[in-house]
């Protein structure tokens, strides 16, 4: 597969090249001035503010933050605060159970909704119903759904066959589950869409053709599908783990990171610092600290896709 | 495959389809009938709330919509009307500021290949923890007067979700073949022309997509509302969380009410949406 400014040679086909760019140079113009307008005010604010022990409370605009210029100490206290770490910790394990969980379901479905079949349009729209449910709204559901003596026990109860009272929002680990099923719950539909945006993309005459060739559903599946969805599926899944990260409004609700500090996110920890704690300084050196060791994350990723890319134009050229 | 192959295929399809939709469906189905619940049914101890509504009420509509009913001798200072507008209006404005910019923007990226750092620039963007940066946000928009305005607020949700635009755009826009893109270059077809009449049809699926997923974020966003609007724009999530009082706690029915008639625009826009989201033809006219 070539690039239109490659395939192209001469002297009037230059300009076509050239013309490209300036239209290229046009319609990324908006994006630019976005993020200068966003990042300019924002970053600079963040970057002075954290540099000194300035907060809401010292009666002086934020400008006069220098007065306790401190240059890097709420980075070292950062550091050594084990609130900090315990909450990125927690993040993380979140991150890493529920976005593969969301995946592999979101996947599953995926395929189960490739080819028409009765009634698809029906339950396509219903699967896609926890997505649209406002996450505050959903919290407070799931608030009720896990109490003790709530549904969530007696379903079990049901199936089961067993008495089970199962203590949920209250006990640390358990409370830990029940968010994350929340969060499966609510984010699972948006794989599943993503994912089957993906799968229609999939060429259907070369579809044809392998099945023309004998090729099994598996043999289709792996060999001819998988190639070419690898970098929607890595788009998907890098999408929801940086929102998994974030994840406040719906365990903020159920649990508001207790008992104790035991679903405390980095979210909840940034809200109570901001908001109960108003030590605006350190909150600031967090969000920065945060936002370099996302972006690492965020730079690894995209070296991923890129590698991704080009593997899919070999294949292509192959 | 067989016939009978086909028949255990279709058998398996189906189950673990109603299986999925029976689990997705407790959370809702439990909001939905809390809605239609009496007062007296959501505050007595969880253990004695049955699934449905013993007397069903319309009384939580009536509360948020007319701020008082006969159950609660409390009464509402604000409707529900207000927040419903306002949420259509800012939800709207600012799908069609981040999908517009993300498209263009993406496209620019994916074909002509300006802006090398663009796409890390805005993925950067998401990976914000939001509450840190909201207090900057917060002062830049009081120093440009865009507190409690419809276009301040669509204008931060454009800009929050303008990376999904744009990366769901940009990975998209790098899967179309370019030979239709390039056949319609060399009949002579301007740049721009080829960009909205063959290549926007093109991925008329993943914009559905993109559409409503970005829709959704903007339509159930929380936190900035509730920093960046004071009385006129609050929207629906803000409105809700202010369902409570001293007296009577938690008005759990007002809000699953609420939460029920939060979940309309969202499901409206994915009906209308799902007509796009077939496979295109286009992948087939290319003869590979």
């Amino acid at each position: 597969m070539t690039t239109s400014t490659t395939t192209v040679t001469g002297a009037p086909e230059l300009s076509l090249a050239q013309q490209g760019v300036k239209l290229g140079r046009w319609m990324t113009l908006p994006t630019q001035l976005l993020l200068v307008f966003i990042f300019a005010f924002p970053g600079a604010m963040i970057i002075y503010v954290s540099m000194s022990w300035w907060g809401p409370l010292d009666g002086v605009p934020w400008y006069y933050a220098y007065e306790s210029l401190n240059w890097f100490d709420n980075y070292a206290e950062l550091l050594e605060d084990e609130r900090f770490w315990g909450s990125m910790w927690r993040t993380f394990i979140i991150m890493i159970v529920v976005v593969p969980v969301e995946f592999f379901l979101g996947l599953g479905l995926a395929i189960l909704f490739v080819d028409n079949f009765a009634l698809k349009r029906v339950f396509y729209s219903v699967l896609l119903m926890p997505m649209m449910v406002v996450p505050a709204v959903a919290g407070y559901m799931f608030y009720i759904l896990f109490q003790s003596n709530g549904p969530i026990n007696q379903l079990l109860s049901l199936i089961t066959g067993y008495e089970i009272d199962l203590v949920w929002l209250s006990d640390p680990d358990n409370a830990f589950i029940a968010i994350m099923v929340a969060d499966i719950w609510q984010w699972t539909p948006l794989m599943f869409l993503i994912l089957l945006a993906g799968l229609l993309g999939v060429p259907e005459d070369q579809l044809k053709a392998a099945t023309l060739l004998g090729a099994n559903w598996g043999q289709k599946f792996w060999r001819i599908a998988l190639p070419k969805m690898r970098i929607v599926m890595v788009i998907a899944l890098v999408i929801r783990a940086v929102e998994a990260f974030k994840l406040f409004d719906v365990m903020y609700v159920m649990t508001k990171g207790g008992p104790g500090v035991a679903t405390e996110t980095i979210s909840v920890y940034i809200y109570k610092v901001t908001f109960l704690e108003l030590e605006w300084s350190y909150v600031s050196a967090i969000g920065f600290a945060v936002l370099m060791f996302l972006t690492a994350l965020g730079g690894i990723g995209i070296a991923i896709l890129a590698n991704a890319q080009k593997k899919r134009l070999a294949d292509v050229v192959d | 495959m067989t016939a009978t192959n086909r028949l255990w295929f279709e058998a398996m399809r189906y189950t673990l389809i109603v299986a999925a939709l029976i689990i997705f469906l407790i959370p809702i189905a439990w909001m939905a009938t809390l809605a239609f619940k009496p007062v007296a049914e959501w505050t007595t101890a969880i253990s004695e709330i049955t699934w449905l509504p013993k007397n069903p009420t319309l009384g939580n509509f009536e509360f948020i919509f007319t701020g008082e009913t006969d159950e609660v001798v409390i009464t509402l200072p604000n409707t529900a009307t207000r927040p419903i507008f306002a949420s259509l209006v800012v939800a709207s404005l600012s799908t069609l500021l981040a999908v517009v910019v993300g498209t263009l923007g993406a496209y620019g990226v994916s074909r002509f290949g300006v802006g090398k750092n663009l796409p890390l620039s805005v993925l950067q963007l998401r990976l914000f923890p939001p509450m840190a940066v909201m207090i900057p946000v917060m002062m830049m928009w009081s120093y440009l007067a865009l507190v409690d305005t419809f276009w301040g607020l669509s204008l931060i949700y454009g800009i929050v979700t303008l990376p999904f635009s744009f990366w769901l755009m940009k990975t998209f826009f790098d899967e179309v073949p370019r030979e239709i893109e390039e056949a319609a270059l060399v009949e002579g077809c301007s740049q721009w022309r080829v960009f909205y009449r063959v290549t926007i049809p093109m991925v008329k699926a993943p914009l559905a997509t993109t559409v409503l997923f970005v829709f959704i974020l903007n339509w159930s966003d929380y936190i900035i509302a509730l920093l960046l609007t004071r009385k006129d724009w609050v929207t629906i999530p803000v409105y809700m969380n202010s369902l409570n009082t001293a007296m009577t706690g938690e008005m759990y029915g007002a809000k699953a009410a609420m939460g029920l008639i939060a979940a309309i625009p969202p499901v409206v826009l994915g009906i209308i949406i799902q007509k796009h989201l077939v496979r295109g033809l286009t992948f087939g006219a290319l003869k590979q």
